[in-house]
């Protein structure tokens, strides 16, 4: 799954195009408020190699977070561009998601992308180790899930140890704080090893030092396991540890410096 | 997987299904609450009547069935019938020792034959008991006190002739008939008069007919009633009044008659043995046997009624076959003219067992209704809990759970809240039904409120059973209910869209 060849983190951008795992070329996606059509990404391309992790930088309602629900399937870009002759497909290792019927795209978004949202989102009434675990369930099914499930409660159970919550495994949600809840987030989008972790300001809502402690466990792991990333933020210490940064101006992506 | 989990843990943090599960549940209760009653009330009404005229009657009415002693040695050597026994019915008038008159169905009987058939000894109220009804504490009750011999002379319709010796034929009246009696919530019954009807005399009038229909007089006797009896069924218990056939016979000349010479005329004188001269009287050419207007049968174990009607208009064609000279208005009538009927279409019985029917049909009817209303209040429930775990569909969506796995959830839902609301309602219906006595005498202390009162409803106990098989049907029922209820919100949580879901407070 993973070629170590492509696996340096050096050199990464020059890199992208030519191995790229998950690429949006010239995407539209418009919303419609009563009868306002509302453009919000205009031709935004972006490729993510295998590996890779690139930080999306942006102003508040520029579109960072539909960009993401459009990368891991969860939305779906305009019929009609404005642009008619731009590609606007996103793609999955050449395969376009657009394309998907509905049971391959439940199958792209249980096992390849794991996501991590704005704000956490976890079942109010599940414990944190069941919150972690209801992604493998949905994953590997009833039959699946009771064959291994040893093995993956041990999964989840070292997932929230490294994210310093082995001993709040029982905790509701609401007894959490939100930097918690955003590492319970975080493990839940792990647990089943996606190739793809899609993470949408997982340090935005948490003060600097809490931030931090998310975002090194977050690159720790990236180290160990190669993990390809993509990381929407606007706070330019995160984005500093990222391989490549871009940014999101008027529906378009932006390379930054 | 993950639906049971989420099954469970919804069920049990939230309000709102808990209301729903007790929607089911009082749903499914008090529909069989009132199936189990309603239907036991039919059912022991269908068992009254049918105790007092067997499974299948042939009627000839007014005139008669002549030779019906051969028609029921016919019917006996069938297999398919147990017993059969003859009957008169006609219509009478009866002074009641009060002075007062009732309108009465006289019917003759042969008492052995006729309780062989119907079990009409089991019927007779006044039999002496050793012991008083569990719910009597002050003994109250009249059999306690009466002489062990009434029940003897209500099983042979007599009474001991003081001044001759011997006995008297007497009669046994339906215990609604005198009006003597009020009917006690302990189960027994307290005369009004201090009396009991037993042992008074009371006159029956009949009106004879002739062959063609025509009244030729009226007959009236003196009788002494020997005991009452009490089936249980009000329109037979307020009319009948049985006496020996023979008498009957006598009153209403069915009894067997010398058939007078037609050449005998008029008017003419002899001398009689004794050297006096007398009329001449007509000459007997032969004699018209007696006749009986019913032939109560009684079928064998396991053969059905509508089965016995079948085989009872076989053999009553073949039995008029043995006398080709005779018609209907000698006695033998055909086939096609003779009425055959089982005890349910027994006319009159008919359209009340079909009015006590159609009751308990409107009844569950509207309580079915009722439970219509709580499919929909399911749906509302349901739609509110889709609405409140928007954001819940939303991520399941998000991990990757598919359309069919978000409805599952939910259906999976309501099967588990129609399954959990049924069973509590079986088991509360069950037990209130079972135990529907003692709770209803408690709230008559308690609180004075007597909603079956033994006085109107004529039975002394509301019935308790509930059948296994109505419990079944009204529990797959509230379960298939709940899951309706569910199926509209369960597939509106499928077909919502991530992304809307997930932004959705
Ligand atoms: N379902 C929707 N209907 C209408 N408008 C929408 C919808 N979803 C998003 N928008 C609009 O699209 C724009 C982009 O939204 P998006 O959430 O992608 O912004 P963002 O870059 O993630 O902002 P933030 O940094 O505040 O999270 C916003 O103006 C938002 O109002
Ligand atoms: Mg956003």
């Amino acid at each position: 799954m993973m070629t170590t060849a492509i696996a340096q983190p050096d050199g990464s951008a020059t890199r992208a195009k030519a191995a790229s795992m998950i690429e949006a070329r010239e995407v539209f996606k418009t919303y419609r408020l009563g009868r306002v059509d509302v453009p919000v990404l205009r031709g935004a391309s972006l490729a993510v190699g295998e590996g890779e992790c690139v930080a999306v930088l942006g102003a508040s309602g520029s579109g960072k977070s539909t960009l993401l629900h459009l990368l891991g399937g969860l939305d779906r870009v305009d019929a009609k561009p404005i642009d008619v002759d731009a590609a606007n497909h996103v793609t999955y290792r050449g395969r376009a998601i657009e394309a998907m019927g509905a049971g391959e795209l439940d199958r792209y978004r249980r096992t390849t992308v794991g996501f991590v949202f704005q704000f956490y989102h976890l079942l109010p009434e599940l414990s944190v180790l069941n919150n972690v675990l209801i992604a493998a369930m949905v994953a590997h099914g009833r039959l699946g899930y009771m064959r291994q499930s040893s093995d993956l409660r041990e999964r989840a159970t070292d997932l929230l140890d490294r994210f310093g919550l082995a001993h709040r495994l029982k905790h509701r949600p609401v007894e959490l704080s939100g930097g918690e809840r955003q590492r319970v987030a975080i493990a839940r989008a792990l647990v089943n090893k996606p190739e793809l972790l899609l993470a949408d300001e997982p340090t935005g809502n948490l003060d600097q030092t809490t931030g931090a402690s998310i975002l090194d466990a977050m690159m720790s792991l990236r180290a160990e396991t190669n993990q390809t990333m993509v990381i929407v933020t606007h706070d330019p210490a995160t984005a500093a540890r990222a391989d490549r940064v871009v940014k999101l101006v008027d529906g378009k992506v932006a390379t930054s410096g | 997987m993950y639906q049971a989990l989420l099954t469970r843990r919804y069920l049990t943090s939230k309000i709102m299904p808990l209301l729903s599960a007790g929607a089911v549940m009082l749903c499914v209760a008090m529909v069989l609450i009132v199936w189990s009653v309603m239907g036991g009330f039919l059912n022991m009404l269908l068992a009254s009547g049918k105790q007092m005229m067997g499974d299948v009657s042939v009627a000839w009415p007014i005139f008669g069935i002549a030779h019906y002693e051969q028609l029921i040695d016919d019917l006996e050597a069938d297999p398919s019938i147990d017993r059969a026994t003859p009957t008169i019915e006609a219509i009478g008038l009866m002074s009641l020792p009060t002075d007062e008159s009732r309108q009465v169905q006289v019917i003759g009987i042969v008492p052995d034959g006729f309780d062989a058939v119907t079990g009409y000894f089991e019927r007779l109220y006044w039999v002496h008991l050793d012991e008083p009804l569990p719910k009597d504490k002050n003994r109250e009750d009249r059999r306690l006190t009466i002489r062990e011999g009434f029940e003897e002379h209500g099983k042979t319709l007599t009474w001991p002739d003081v001044v001759r010796g011997g006995v008297e034929p007497a009669v046994v009246t339906g215990i609604e008939v005198s009006r003597f009696y009020r009917r006690r919530r302990e189960g027994f019954i307290e005369s009004r008069l201090g009396q009991i009807l037993p042992g008074f005399e009371v006159t029956i009038s009949v009106l004879p007919m002739n062959r063609k229909g025509g009244v030729v007089g009226t007959d009236s006797r003196k009788f002494t009633v020997a005991n009452e009896f009490r089936t249980g069924l009000y329109e037979i218990d307020a009319n009948q009044v049985m006496m020996p056939i023979g008498e009957l016979q006598k009153m209403l000349q069915l009894d067997a008659q010398d058939i007078p010479d037609r050449d005998w005329i008029p008017g003419q004188i002899e001398l009689g043995p004794d050297g006096v001269p007398r009329p001449v009287l007509p000459k007997a050419v032969g004699v018209q046997p007696a006749r009986a207007t019913n032939i109560l049968i009684k079928a064998a174990n396991g053969v059905s009624p509508d089965a016995l009607e079948v085989e009872v208009r076989r053999i009553y064609e073949q039995w008029t076959q043995r006398y080709p000279d005779m018609g209907s208005s000698d006695g033998v009538p055909s086939v096609d003219r003779v009425s055959i009927f089982t005890w349910e279409n027994k006319p009159g019985l008919k359209t009340f067992i079909s009015a006590v029917k159609k009751e308990t049909a409107l009844v569950l009817v509207l309580f079915v209704i009722i439970s219509l209303v709580a499919v929909v209040l399911i749906l509302a429930i349901f739609w509110s809990m889709v609405s409140e775990k928007t954001k819940d569909i939303g991520i399941l969506r998000a991990v990757g759970a598919s359309r069919m796995g978000v409805a599952w959830l939910f259906l999976r839902y309501g099967l588990a809240i129609g399954v959990i609301g049924s069973l509590i309602g079986g088991g509360l219906a069950w037990t209130i039904v079972h135990y529907i006595n003692p709770i209803h005498e408690w709230l008559g202390r308690a609180m004075g409120l007597v909603i079956w009162d033994p006085e109107v409803y004529y039975f002394s106990e509301i019935p308790n059973v509930v059948e296994p098989s109505r419990a079944a049907i009204v529990m797959i029922a509230g379960g298939v209910c709940a899951v309706l209820g569910a199926l509209i919100p369960a597939v509106r949580a499928a077909w919502m869209d991530p992304v809307k879901a997930l932004r959705f407070e």
